[in-house]
C-alpha cells in the first residue's frame, strides 16, 4: 500500500483546512457536469470535484481522493463509487473524530 | 369614708335602662379584678372586672387606658368607683359594660352587700338540663332571672355566646350547653370578641375541640362556660389550637367539677392557652368576662349553652393517628404527609363514567393510608395536594381497602366527599417522614411469594438498554432491566416498565456508565417469577435513585469496603431464549470476566474474524432419525459395511447425516480464542453443507476446491452470538465456547454502537478510576504478540462492565475492567502503558504499538490467573 502521500478524512467543514493539500471524503451525489460532479458533503454542505474521469455511471455515494482548492472544491484524482447505501453520519463523525480527539492515529 | 353604691344600678344595666353614662354615672364597686392576657398578637392586656351595686355583679371590662389604675394598685378589687364614662351595649343579646372612664372614690374596701352575678344568657343556656350547678349559687339566680342574663356582649364583637365561627373551626364544644344544668348564667359565652366564639360553638372543622363536652362530665359545671374568651385570642379557658392538637382537655369538662365548663369557645387559633382558667371557674359568680373580642366574623352559633356534657364523640386531643381510624371512628381528623399522589384518572365502568384521583398519606406513627377521591371533589382536591406536604383532613368516609391495588398496609381507605375537608399545614412538620419504607433483604426475596409487594434497596450493579415489549394485549411497552446488589450478597434483577425507562431508568444508566454505582430504592414492587426471582414495577411503584435514608448510606459504605469484590449470587437467573439482550463483548473479556464459569452458560456476541480453521475433522456422522422435530445428530458408529449404528436411538440406517463440527480460530482486536461451530452456524460460515463438502473433501476429493473454499472462509468477519461454558475434561477446567448463530456485520449499526461507546466513555470520569501501572508492562508485551497478526482494526470500542444483563459476576470484573479502560478514555489523560498522566497510551513514548491503549486494559484485569486457557493462550501463559 502507498503511503508516500497520505490524504485527510474531511467533510464540509474540514475542508478549509487542508487547502492545497490531499483530502479523502465521501460526497452525496446531486448532479454531474462534464469535468466536474456536485455533491452534498456528510455535513450538509455543497462541494463540487473537478477532475478529469469520474467514474460512469454513478452511484448516489462517491469518494474522491484528490488536492483541496477550496473550501468547497477538489480537485480530484481518484474517484470510487461507494454504492447506495452508506451511513453518512457515521463517516461524518470519523472525519471528526479523525481531526479532532485522534488525530494522532491518522497523518 | 363611706360610700353609697348606687342600688339597682346594675339591673338598669341589665335591662337596657342604663346605656352610657348620661344616663347615669353609677358608684359601683369593683369585687374582682382579673387580667386576661392575650397571646397572639397583639400581645394586650385587658382587664375586666365585676362591678357590684351591692345587690348584683355585672361582668364589665377597662377601658385599656384605664390598664394604668389596676397597676397601681389604684383600682383593685374592692374598689368602689363611679363610673364616668362607659359603654353598655348589647351585642347579641348580651350586655357588655365597657368602662371607659373611672372615678376611683376608695381603692380598699370590703366588699359591700353580697351581691351575685346575675342573669344568664339568654339564649345560650341550653336547656338545661338538670345539671347540677355547681353550687355557685347562681343557680338561683341564673335560671329565671330575665336580669340574670348575663349576656355580656362583648361590643366589639357582639357575637354572642353562641357565636360559632366555623371556619376556624376549632371550637369547643360547646355543647357544653347540653348538659349542663347548672348552667347558671353563665353560659357566658364569652366569645371572645375575635373569636365571638360562644359556648356552643363547635367547630367541627378541624374537630379539636375540646372536649367540650366539658359539659358532659362536669355536673359542676360552673355555669362556667365562660367563654372566656380573652379579647384577643378570644382563648378562654378553653383555648385550644387545635393545630397543635393539644388541647387542653379542656374539657374542663372533662372532668373538672369546678368546671369551668369552659364551654367557652375559644377559637384561638394561637392560643393553645395552657390553663384553662379554671380558676375561674372556681368562682364562678365573679368571672365572666363576657367580652367579645371581635375577632371572627359572627356567625349564628348553635346556641347552646355550654353547660353540661356534651356528646363529644371523640377524646382529644382530635387529631388521630391513621393507624387508629376505623369505619366506626366519627368524626376524625389526621394530619399527615402525602407520599404519593396518583394522576387524574377517567373511568367508565357500567354504572358511567367518572374520574378518580388517590393519593397515600403517612402520619407521625408511620400510619399510611390511600385516600380516593372521585368526581367532583377529585377535582376539587386534586390541584391542592401536592406531594411533601402535610395536610389536615377530616370528615372523610373509610372504607375497607381493596388489596388489587392499595398496597399500604391499612386494612381500610378513605374516601372523601364534598364535607370533607382538607387543610394545610404549614408548620415545622419534621415529625411525619416524607416516606415510609419497609426495605426486605434481596436474600429473603428468594423466598417471599409471587405478586408479594415488597419494598428494597440496593446498589445498580449493571443495567441495560431499553427494549420494547410487545404486550399480550397488543400494545407496545418499554422494559429496561437492572441489576440490584445488597448486603447480603445476593443479586436480583429490577425491571422497570413504561415511564420508569426512560425517566429513572436513564438517569440510571448514566449515572452507571460515568462509572457510578447508585443506590436505587424501590417502593411497591412486586416478585415475579421469571427466571428464578425478580422485582418488577407496577403502576404505584416509586423509585428513588440515591436517596437520602440511612440505608443507602449503609449500602454505600458497604459498597465501598466489600461490595464491591463480593461475589454476588442472582437470584434471577439467567434468560434462556427469547428476551435475551445482545451483550456485545470482546474476546478479551470472556477470560477476564470469567465468563462461563458459573453455574450457567453466558451467551455473548461479539464481533471477530476468522483466522484459521480446522479442517481435519470438520465433520461428524450423524444419526439422521428424526427425535420429534429434530434429528437425534448423535455420532453413529460404523459398522463396517457401510451402515450406521446409533447408540441413542438404537437402531441402524443405511446413510449417515454429516453434520459440522468446525473448530475455529477467531480474532478481535483484543484477542483471539477458538471456539466451535455446529451445523447451522457452520453451514453459514461456510457456505455450503457439511455433506457436501465431505464430498468435496473426501469423495471427490478436489483439493484445490477444498482448498480455495478454505481460504475464502479465512478472514471473514462476522458477529457471532456465543455460548460460554466452562467444562471438566479429565480433571481439568476449559472454558469452551460454541457458535450458536452467526451474523454479517452490519457496518452502519456497529459503528454506532462503537460511536456510542466512545461517548460513554468520554463521560467516564477518570479520577475515580485506579490507574494499575504494574500492569502495563504485560500489556506492551501481550500487545504486541497479538497484534501482529491482526488482519483487522476496529476501532476502539470500550465494553465496559454493563452491554445489557450479563452474568452477574462481569459486574464486579466489569468495574476493574472499566476501572482500566476508564483511565484512558477521551477526557482522562493517564498513560495506561507507563501509567504517567498527560498523555494516552497511544503517545506514549515507552509503547511501541501505538494500539496499546485499549489492549493493554484488557490484559490488566487478568493478572495471569489464566494460565490453562486453550492454544490461543499460551502467550498469556507467560505470565
Amino acid at each position: 500500500m502507498d503511503t508516500s502521500s497520505p490524504s485527510a478524512f474531511v467533510n464540509g467543514a474540514l475542508l478549509r483546512r487542508y487547502i492545497g493539500q490531499k483530502v479523502r471524503t465521501v460526497i452525496q451525489v446531486i448532479g454531474s457536469d462534464t469535468g466536474s460532479v456536485v455533491g452534498k458533503s456528510t455535513d450538509d454542505l455543497q462541494i463540487v470535484v473537478r477532475g478529469s474521469s469520474p467514474p460512469n455511471p454513478l452511484t448516489t455515494y462517491l469518494e474522491v481522493i484528490g488536492i483541496a482548492e477550496s473550501d468547497n472544491s477538489i480537485r480530484a484524482e481518484t474517484w470510487t463509487n461507494f454504492g447506495n447505501s452508506f451511513d453518512p453520519q457515521n463517516f461524518n463523525e470519523l472525519c471528526k473524530l479523525a481531526n479532532g480527539e485522534f488525530k494522532h492515529m491518522f497523518i | 369614708m363611706e360610700v353609697s353604691l348606687t342600688a339597682g344600678a346594675i339591673g338598669k344595666i341589665m335591662s337596657g335602662e342604663v346605656t352610657k353614662e348620661i344616663d347615669m354615672m353609677p358608684v359601683l364597686q369593683v369585687t374582682e379584678v382579673r387580667q386576661i392576657k392575650s397571646q397572639q398578637e397583639p400581645v394586650r392586656e385587658r382587664f375586666r372586672m365585676l362591678v357590684s351595686d351591692g345587690t348584683q355583679l355585672h361582668q364589665g371590662m377597662l377601658g385599656a387606658d384605664l390598664n394604668h389604675l389596676v397597676k397601681s394598685g389604684t383600682l383593685q378589687a374592692g374598689s368602689i368607683v363611679r363610673l364616668t364614662k362607659f359603654l353598655c351595649n348589647v351585642i347579641k343579646d348580651r350586655r357588655i359594660v365597657i368602662i371607659m372612664q373611672v372615678d376611683v372614690i376608695t381603692t380598699k374596701a370590703d366588699i359591700i352587700g353580697h351581691p351575685v352575678l346575675g342573669g344568664k344568657t339568654n339564649d345560650q343556656r341550653v336547656a338545661d338540663s338538670s345539671n347540677k350547678s355547681n353550687a355557685t349559687g347562681f343557680e338561683q339566680q341564673g335560671r329565671s332571672e330575665p336580669i340574670a342574663s348575663c349576656q355580656i356582649n362583648n361590643t366589639e364583637t357582639g357575637r354572642s355566646n353562641a357565636a360559632i365561627s366555623p371556619e376556624v373551626g376549632h371550637r369547643q364544644g360547646f355543647g357544653a350547653g347540653s348538659s349542663v344544668p347548672t348552667s347558671t348564667p353563665s353560659t357566658w359565652a364569652y366569645n371572645n370578641t375575635e373569636t365571638g366564639r360562644s359556648n356552643a360553638t363547635i367547630s367541627s372543622e378541624v374537630g379539636q375541640r375540646q372536649g367540650f363536652s366539658a359539659g358532659s362530665s362536669v355536673p359542676a359545671s360552673a355555669p362556667s362556660t365562660r367563654a372566656y374568651n380573652t379579647p384577643e385570642t378570644g382563648r378562654s379557658n378553653a383555648a385550644f389550637s387545635p393545630e397543635v392538637g393539644q388541647r387542653q382537655g379542656f374539657g374542663a369538662g372533662s372532668s373538672v367539677p369546678a368546671s369551668v365548663p369552659s364551654t367557652r369557645a375559644y377559637n384561638n387559633p394561637s392560643a393553645g392557652q395552657g390553663v384553662p382558667r379554671q380558676d375561674h371557674a372556681r368562682d364562678p359568680p365573679t368571672s365572666y368576662p363576657p367580652r367579645q373580642p371581635a375577632y371572627q366574623p359572627q356567625i349564628p352559633p348553635p346556641m347552646y349553652a355550654n353547660r353540661g356534657p356534651m356528646a363529644r364523640n371523640e377524646a382529644p386531643p382530635r387529631i388521630i393517628p391513621i393507624n387508629a381510624l376505623s369505619p366506626y371512628s366519627g368524626r376524625w381528623t389526621i394530619k399527615a404527609r402525602v407520599t404519593n399522589k396518583a394522576g387524574l384518572r377517567q373511568y367508565s365502568n357500567p354504572r358511567g363514567e367518572g374520574k378518580v384521583f388517590s393519593f397515600d398519606l403517612l402520619d407521625a406513627d408511620g400510619g399510611e393510608i390511600r385516600v380516593t377521591c372521585f368526581n367532583a371533589v377529585a377535582d376539587q382536591f386534586f390541584d391542592q395536594i401536592v406531594v411533601g406536604n402535610v395536610y389536615l383532613i377530616s370528615r372523610g368516609s373509610l372504607r375497607p381497602a381493596q388489596k388489587n391495588f392499595n398496597h399500604l398496609p391499612n386494612d381500610y381507605e378513605i374516601m372523601l366527599d364534598n364535607a370533607s375537608t382538607i387543610k394545610q399545614c404549614y408548620e415545622e412538620d419534621a415529625v411525619i417522614p416524607r416516606h415510609q419504607f419497609h426495605f426486605r433483604i434481596i436474600g429473603d426475596i428468594e423466598s417471599m411469594e409471587n405478586n408479594s409487594i415488597i419494598d428494597v434497596i440496593g446498589i445498580v450493579s449493571s443495567i441495560s438498554a431499553t427494549v420494547v415489549i410487545m404486550r399480550k394485549n397488543g400494545t407496545e411497552t418499554q422494559k429496561r432491566s437492572l441489576q440490584l446488589k445488597d448486603m447480603s450478597g445476593r443479586s436480583v434483577e429490577v425491571t422497570m416498565w413504561g415511564d420508569f425507562c426512560n425517566a429513572e431508568g436513564q438517569r440510571l444508566q448514566n449515572l452507571c456508565d460515568s462509572g457510578g454505582f447508585p443506590v436505587l430504592a424501590v417502593k411497591a414492587g412486586r416478585i415475579s417469577e421469571f427466571n428464578g426471582k425478580a422485582v418488577s414495577t407496577i403502576g404505584s411503584s416509586q423509585l428513588f435513585i440515591d436517596p437520602d435514608f440511612v440505608e443507602a448510606q449503609k449500602l454505600k459504605d458497604w459498597f465501598e469496603r466489600e461490595g464491591k469484590s463480593v461475589p454476588c449470587i442472582s437470584i434471577s437467573r439467567e434468560f434462556t431464549g427469547s428476551g435475551r439482550v445482545d451483550v456485545r463483548k470482546t474476546i478479551s473479556q470472556i477470560k477476564d470476566e470469567k465468563l462461563g464459569t458459573s453455574e450457567k452458560p453466558d451467551w455473548i456476541t461479539v464481533s471477530a474474524t476468522i483466522i484459521y480453521t480446522k479442517f481435519d475433522n470438520f465433520c461428524y456422522t450423524a444419526c439422521p432419525i428424526m427425535n420429534g422435530d429434530r434429528p437425534c445428530s448423535k455420532k453413529v458408529t460404523s459398522n463396517g459395511d457401510g451402515t450406521w449404528t446409533c447408540e441413542k436411538c438404537d437402531k441402524s440406517v443405511d446413510e449417515c447425516d454429516y453434520r459440522y463440527i468446525l473448530q475455529l480460530q477467531i480474532q478481535d482486536h483484543t484477542d483471539l480464542t477458538w471456539v466451535t461451530a455446529f451445523q447451522e452456524a457452520g453451514e453459514d460460515i461456510m457456505g455450503m453443507s457439511a455433506k457436501e463438502l465431505y464430498h468435496v473433501k473426501y469423495v471427490s476429493e478436489e483439493e484445490e476446491k477444498f482448498e480455495s473454499i478454505i481460504r475464502n472462509v479465512a478472514f471473514t468477519k462476522y458477529i457471532f452470538k456465543l455460548k460460554v461454558k466452562e467444562e471438566t475434561f479429565s480433571d481439568e477446567q476449559r472454558v469452551k465456547a460454541t457458535v450458536v448463530k452467526v451474523d454479517k456485520v452490519n457496518y452502519s449499526s456497529d459503528t454506532r454502537t462503537i460511536l456510542d461507546a466512545m461517548d460513554k466513555l468520554r463521560n467516564i470520569d477518570a479520577t475515580s478510576l485506579p490507574i494499575k501501572p504494574e500492569g502495563s508492562n504485560y500489556s506492551a508485551e501481550a500487545v504486541n504478540t497479538s497484534i501482529r497478526s491482526s488482519g483487522t482494526r476496529d476501532p476502539s470500542s470500550v465494553d465496559r462492565r454493563d452491554f445489557g444483563l450479563h452474568a452477574h459476576q462481569s459486574g464486579q470484573y466489569g468495574n476493574q475492567y472499566s476501572s482500566g479502560s476508564g483511565a484512558h478514555g477521551g477526557g482522562a489523560t493517564s498513560c495506561n502503558v507507563c501509567g504517567n498522566s498527560g498523555h494516552v497510551s497511544a503517545n506514549c513514548p515507552s509503547a511501541n504499538e501505538p494500539q496499546g491503549q485499549y489492549m493493554g486494559n484488557s490484559y490488566r484485569g487478568t493478572s495471569g490467573s489464566y494460565g490453562g486457557g486453550g492454544p490461543p493462550r499460551q502467550h498469556v501463559g507467560s505470565y
